[in-house]
């Protein structure tokens, strides 16, 4: 995606008509992010709660994530897509948080993290009768209790792979690594995964 | 799903279970990632909460430094009163001292004034006058040290008596 590679209004024949102002670039820059944000805002907010599992905090980074944006949204140059650009932001203030929360252990810090078992509560209302939703639900709260031995990157690769459904080359540029890192990454997650559902059997 | 993709030789009964519980994991965090989305939110709120623990937070403060500075007030003042009572004290003593050395000169201050004597006859009565007091002090003092001399405590009486031997001897 490229943008504001020029400042003028071209045609298809290529010749200029009209020089574009200042305040017309801005305005249409700033739509252009209104766009994004409406786009991908719920997207972001699904990934921070899912590694989080804090609601109030999944909004407050979601927010601090498009903060960070806007403020950069003149040097985002378009060599990924915004979504990949914006996953590396919110990956980039999660581990930010979990720094932090290391290094101020000495601090009582109020969390508002749910239990895995509430987590599992949430499934959507479909056809299924009584018996599908609790198997359903007993599946769900063994993924999560997978999840929650992951580490902190197994867990970022897997929430991104199979929650927010990305690709591997996205996930790669989102995360810094390369795609053999994070099939490596993926590989482990699954097995654990697996040998939870196998455990509980 | 992208599942598929990621696996690793595992039996196609186990395959399905995770593709399943993979598919039931995602359903689940997206219902509750839309529901957490549309909730209503409580900003107010927590934003009237965070005024009351400020202004909670401002009175304390402005409570702690009150108090200090009255504490350091009272000190203030309390050491200024006790330098004006020192000095008053030490002004008297002075004024006292002042009139001890002056009442012998005024003892006959009309037949000083009458006589008009020269400045040098006026300093010969003063440090007259000096001896004379202190002559009075010296034989008040021997006075005083005979009475206690005298007075020898019963236990001490073969100890005194002991001393009158050896002085008579």
């Amino acid at each position: 995606m490229r943008r504001r590679g020029a400042s003028t209004k071209v045609m298809a024949a290529g010749t200029a008509v009209e020089p574009m102002t200042s305040a017309t670039a801005q305005e249409i820059a700033a739509q252009e992010f209104a766009r994004i944000v409406e786009t991908h805002r719920p997207q972001i907010f699904r990934f921070l709660l899912s590694s989080l599992r804090d609601v109030d905090l999944a909004e407050t980074l979601t927010q601090e994530c498009f903060l960070k944006a806007h403020r950069n949204w003149s040097h985002f140059r378009g060599d990924s897509s915004a979504m990949t650009w914006l996953m590396r932001i919110a990956i980039n203030l999660q581990k930010d948080y979990w720094r932090n929360r290391r290094i101020q252990f000495w601090r009582q810090t109020r969390t508002n993290a749910v239990d895995l078992d509430e987590a599992s509560e949430w499934l959507p209302n479909g056809e299924r009768n009584a018996e599908q939703q609790m198997l359903a639900r007993e599946q769900v709260a063994q993924v999560w209790q997978a999840v929650k031995g992951l580490s902190e990157r197994q867990r970022t690769v897997f929430l991104l792979r199979y929650v927010e459904e990305r690709e591997l080359s996205e996930i790669a540029s989102a995360t810094g690594l390369s795609e053999g890192t994070v099939k490596a990454h993926l590989s482990r997650a699954l097995g654990r995964v697996r040998t939870e559902l196998r455990g509980t059997r | 799903m992208n599942w598929q993709q990621d696996r690793s030789g595992e039996s196609p009964r186990m395959d399905a279970e995770l593709e399943q519980a993979l598919k039931h994991f995602k359903a689940s965090m997206d219902a509750w990632s839309d529901s957490a989305y549309s909730r209503p939110r409580t900003a107010a709120k927590l934003a009237v909460r965070h005024s009351w623990r400020m202004v909670a937070a401002w009175a304390l403060g402005c409570l702690l430094a009150a108090g200090s500075l009255a504490g350091a007030g009272h000190e203030i003042y309390h050491r200024q009163q006790l330098a004006k009572i020192a000095a008053q004290k030490a002004a008297e003593q002075r004024a006292a001292a002042g009139r001890a050395i002056a009442q012998p000169a005024s003892v006959q201050p009309i037949s000083a004034q009458s006589d008009k004597k020269t400045p040098a006859a006026t300093t010969r009565k003063v440090s007259a006058a000096q001896d004379s007091v202190s002559s009075q002090d010296e034989d008040l003092l021997a006075s005083v040290d005979s009475d206690v001399s005298r007075e020898v405590p019963a236990a001490m009486e073969p100890l005194a008596q002991l001393m009158d031997d050896n002085g008579t001897q």
